[in-house]
């Protein structure tokens, strides 16, 4: 005797909804959009300085907003001009160096929200949702940003975006 | 060595030409050289691997960092072979560095500051130091040998005052003598010791200016040969190439201080000699007797004094 029902039920199992997100395109160094709808290339169109990155829509920066982009290990790879203004460092300077040299958590008590780090890691890593949280610059005090952090890219990196 | 233009050099890139004019005042790369016509020239493998890092990176800045590590990876390649008395493996190592730039650079970026690396860290009395310093000099004089015949009417005299091949100035001469080579000059190498037979050796060669390079004889030896080049040549303008001397407080007569860097001391050399040709008096004092020349040439080696 089949171990099987004589007439196997068979069923498409449909998948369950991807939702897919609307990308927003930004240039890395001004935080316009490039001009064209398919850039033809990585480089910004209207500065030359950055590249263009992808992110959320509700995450991308408005223009001119200051931000960072971060890497798996908390280094820096890129920084908006308004973020080398707002930080006074010049990204040449800036890059391949740890965040926590110009940003740090902002949170009197460790442990009662995210930590910044753990929130870059997973935005970098592309499985992070859009999240904010407090930071200030490094060594100094009385300063706070608001951090609105999501995952960017190509390559994957966690993109700062600072209020 | 393939160069391109700066519009193929951008195409390749898909940037415009501004934009890449851009990059190189933000952010000092990629850094051409200047032809003939002063229109710049790009290495192809400096673009290609800067093409290649924009591809992976986030930014310029970290695309043009990643390039140049990229760079830096010939120079420690070579301090490793010449550490490890490894002539294959420096002349590989050197290769690989042509593959990413002009020979000029090659040479000031990757040959100069390995060897200025071993003698730092092995010290100038140490095998290394003789292996690496040997093997630097004898690969400037066969880069020497390999260059085109010369192109402009432009002879060099130079007085070789270093000790040897040992001598940490020696392979910035031999450096100073091929940019000199390849930028279409004439070289004659004479020993700053000797003055025998010198009017021979200068009979046929109608020199444009007389170099003097290295810092290791006296400075009243070096002098002496100084003039009696030019009793045998007439008046010529005399330069100085030494390491460690800093940008001359130029005189109307006596020598003009070349810079330091083998590369820039011929681009400066070469303007020398046009403004020597536009105005000889400016540079030559045919009052100059041996006893008042020779030791100024000397003494404006380092502190020129006024
Ligand atoms: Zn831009």
């Amino acid at each position: 005797m089949s171990e099987f029902p004589a007439r196997a039920a068979l069923r498409l199992v449909q998948p369950a909804p991807v939702e897919l997100q609307p990308i927003a395109r930004f240039c890395g160094h001004c935080g316009n959009p490039p001009t064209a709808a398919q850039p033809s290339t990585r480089v910004c169109d209207r500065c030359g300085l950055g590249l263009v990155l992808e992110t959320v829509v509700e995450a991308a920066p408005s223009r001119g907003a200051p931000f960072l982009v971060l890497d798996t290990g908390l280094m820096i790879c890129a920084m908006s001009a308004a973020a080398q203004r707002e930080l006074a460092v010049d990204e040449t300077e800036a890059v391949h160096r740890h965040v926590n040299e110009l940003l740090v958590a902002a949170d009197a008590e460790p442990g009662t929200r995210a930590s910044l780090a753990d929130v870059v890691v997973r935005a970098a890593r592309g499985d992070g949702e859009t999240t904010t949280i407090a930071v200030r610059p490094a060594h100094t005090f009385g300063v706070f940003f608001e951090a609105r952090i999501a995952p960017c890219g190509p390559p994957r990196a966690a993109l700062v975006v600072l209020h | 060595m393939r160069f391109l233009k700066t519009s193929e050099a951008a195409a390749l890139l898909n940037v415009s030409p501004n934009t890449l004019r851009a990059w190189e005042r933000r952010f000092g790369y990629p850094k051409p050289q200047r032809s003939p016509g002063r229109h710049r020239l790009y290495t192809y493998g400096e673009i290609a691997s800067l093409r290649d890092a924009l591809h992976e990176g986030l930014s310029i800045s970290s695309a043009v960092s990643r390039a140049r590590e990229g760079l830096t990876a010939d120079t420690h390649s070579l301090v490793g072979a010449l550490t490890s008395f490894e002539l294959e493996r420096a002349d590989v190592a050197m290769e690989a560095a042509l593959a990413l730039r002009s020979l000029e650079r090659a040479v000031e970026e990757v040959l100069l500051p390995s060897m200025d690396e071993v003698a730092k860290r092995q010290g100038l009395d140490s095998a290394p130091w003789a292996f690496a310093a040997h093997w630097g000099v004898a690969w400037l004089r066969r880069a020497q040998r390999l260059a085109p015949p010369p192109t402009r009417p432009l002879s060099v005299v130079i007085g070789d005052a270093t000790r040897d091949d040992l001598d940490p100035d020696a392979a910035q001469v031999r450096a100073f003598e091929l940019f000199c080579v390849r930028a279409g000059a004439r070289i004659l190498s004479l020993s700053a010791r000797g003055i025998q037979g010198m009017g021979e050796a200068l009979a046929h060669r109608d020199p444009s200016i007389v170099v003097i390079a290295g810092n290791h004889l006296p400075d009243d030896d070096v002098a002496r040969w100084a003039y009696n080049v030019r009793l045998a040549a007439g008046p010529l303008p005399i330069a100085l190439f030494r390491r460690g001397h800093q940008p001359p407080r130029v005189r109307t007569t006596g020598a003009q201080v070349l810079p330091t860097g083998a590369l820039a001391a011929q681009q400066r050399l070469l303007e020398l000699v046009e403004e020597f040709r536009a105005a000889p008096a400016a540079y030559v004092d045919p009052r100059d007797t041996a006893s008042d020349l020779l030791p100024r040439v000397a003494r404006n080696g380092g502190q020129s004094s006024a």
